[in-house]
């Protein structure tokens, strides 16, 4: 990368290089001329040494003439691009740390300085507007995270409610209950659909700002811990090897839903009776569970990706691990080897 | 026992009153900001449910009123945001709980006896059933002054039982309450199970009466 000044000097110094050179023999060329016919004129000869002897002083001289103007001239050509370029891009490089400083949480509109260069003059006002632009639709979504919450928990709540009441009728027959808890389940799975959407309109929003120094390592064995009830209940052997004191900088909360999203799924996905593998270290996390295909390596972080009627997630989850780790440049990556998924979280 | 449910949804609210009927509650309601805060200022509640989102107001401005006339009154927010920040916010100002919609009503139910338990007996806190004592500071359980010993799990489930007796539990709620936003993720309701097993098994074995009923081979109630 070179500054655009630069750039255009590199090339006007690479002319004035050229024209200088191509100089010497005219200069040369010229006095040697203007020699021969002042010698001529005063009648003077010389002998065919002493000719040889002036020739190479003449060349000499010339050369040298030459490369000190162009040393004079270099040195000029860099001091006044150094100073025209200070002096020409000050007002770029103040709104160039405007946008910098510039963050969509704060909301607070950018200001430019007022410059007399017509370039940078539209240049800020398009920037202004993009920005105002911004921060408008960032707080349509917010609004919107909100109102939908509202708008869809609401009804829910109710659904709900009159199902738990229906429970308490009397005569209920096994059949009326079993279409109840059908239902409930539905419930269950829109209600977290719904609370999913919202948390990725959420932290697409940046909403999960403050960062904090967390106990990854520590995070990730009380995760395991809460989870172990279930991988308990299929009898999955939970074979984990975490590096101690493992810390990273992120939002708390954001960092329990990617450790339960990745370890919910491996539980979910594996059959009774298998082992899980689950690796910590500085750079990396990396849980592996068994299975027969490799699922599509495209689909797997998308949204509904993976959602099919016989599997009880949101299809979100991984979806959600993806923003997380997008949120703080971290990558995160599937791949199917040896028979096993592998989801891995490089920070 | 009173109880101000200020939800401005009539349906949630009408099932809410339903449910909390049969105890010895008694309901009333207040359905936009003015209503709530003439209730409020005027009479004494032992549990006031505050839905955050009303017509005319924020229900927090109602919380700060509250705490503002130095009542004593137990206050659950229950609300639509799930945002940590209201949740906070609501916690910080005086309010007991905080519940997000949707939610089981028996979940409610429990809640709402937590806190008037809280409120009310202050250090003496125990529950007694016939030939069953809860101690709840102590989180000690006898049957006939034996000691029968529970888990944490088991103690939680026979408080939830209990604050909601002779009503159905279907396993969903159950399984939301054991293990909240964890339990709905998997599809098994198998640990429900075991857990409520083993409850009943030690609470039989140690000579209490068979109150907790299994019903339509899946739902769960406890009659007294």
């Amino acid at each position: 990368m070179s500054k655009l000044l630069n750039r255009t000097m590199k090339r006007f110094m690479v002319y004035a290089g050229i024209v200088l050179v191509l100089s010497i023999p005219v200069y040369y060329y010229m006095i040697n001329l203007l020699w021969r016919h002042e010698l001529n004129e005063h009648h003077i000869e010389l002998t065919a040494a002493a000719g040889r002897e002036d020739r190479y002083l003449i060349i000499g001289i010339v050369t040298g003439l030459t490369m000190l103007f162009f040393l004079l001239l270099m040195i000029g050509f860099i001091l006044l691009n150094r100073r025209i370029s200070r002096r020409l891009w000050q007002p770029f490089h103040k709104s160039l740390a405007h946008i910098r400083n510039f963050n969509l949480d704060q909301q607070q509109p950018v200001v430019f300085e007022h410059t007399d260069i017509e370039e940078f003059s539209e240049l800020n006002k398009s920037l202004e507007k993009l920005i105002a632009g911004n921060i408008t639709v960032y707080n349509q979504q917010k609004e919107f995270a909100d109102n939908a919450s509202h708008e869809l928990q609401t009804p829910l709540a109710i659904i709900q409610s009159k199902l738990d009441l229906l429970l308490q009728t009397k005569v209920l027959t096994n059949e009326q209950y079993d279409l109840i808890e059908e239902a409930n389940k539905a419930l269950a799975r829109v209600t977290r659909i719904n609370k999913n959407l919202l948390l990725l309109t959420k932290i697409e929003n940046s909403q999960f700002m403050d960062r904090e120094t967390i106990d990854l390592s520590g995070l990730l064995k009380s995760t395991l811990q809460i989870f172990s009830v279930f991988s308990e209940n299929k009898q999955l052997l939970l074979q984990t090897d975490i590096a101690p004191g493992v810390t990273i900088e992120g939002n708390k909360i954001l960092i329990e839903i990617l450790l339960n999203n990745l370890i919910t799924n491996a539980i979910r996905y594996t059959p009774a009776d298998n082992t899980i593998e689950i690796v910590l270290t500085d750079q990396c996390l990396h849980i592996a569970n068994p299975g027969t295909t490799s699922l599509q390596q495209e689909q797997v972080f998308k949204r509904f990706g993976s959602t099919s009627s016989d599997t009880p997630g949101t299809g979100l989850g991984l979806s959600l691990v993806q923003q997380i780790c997008n949120r703080y440049q971290w990558r995160s990556a599937y791949e199917f080897a040896n028979e096993r998924h592998v989801f891995s979280v490089r920070f | 026992m009173k109880i101000l449910i200020i939800e401005d949804e009539p349906a949630l609210a009408k099932s809410i009153g339903a449910y909390l009927a049969d105890e010895n509650y008694l309901c009333e309601f207040a359905a936009n900001f003015g209503q709530a805060i003439d209730k409020v200022s005027v009479y004494d509640y032992d549990c006031i449910l505050l839905d955050l989102m009303l017509p005319g107001g924020d229900g927090l401005k109602i919380l700060e009123e509250i705490k503002q006339q130095h009542k004593q009154d137990g206050v659950i927010i229950i609300s639509a945001k799930n945002s940590l920040d209201d949740k906070i916010k609501g916690l910080q100002i005086g309010a007991d709980d905080y519940l997000t919609k949707p939610f089981h009503l028996p979940e409610l139910a429990a809640r709402i006896y937590s806190v008037i338990r809280r409120k009310q007996f202050g250090n003496v806190n125990i529950i007694e059933l016939n030939e069953l004592k809860i101690n709840l500071l102590a989180k000690s359980v006898t049957v006939n002054d034996q000691p029968v010993v529970l888990t944490k799990k088991e103690f939680d489930l026979l408080l939830y039982f209990i604050s909601n007796k002779n009503k159905v539990i279907s396993k969903s709620a159950l399984a939301e309450h054991l293990s909240g936003d964890v339990a709905d993720m998997f599809d098994s309701y198998d640990f429900i199970y075991v857990h409520i097993k083993n409850l009943k098994k030690k609470l039989t074995e140690a000579g209490c009466d068979n109150y907790l009923k299994t019903l339509y081979g899946t739902g769960y109630k406890w009659e007294i």
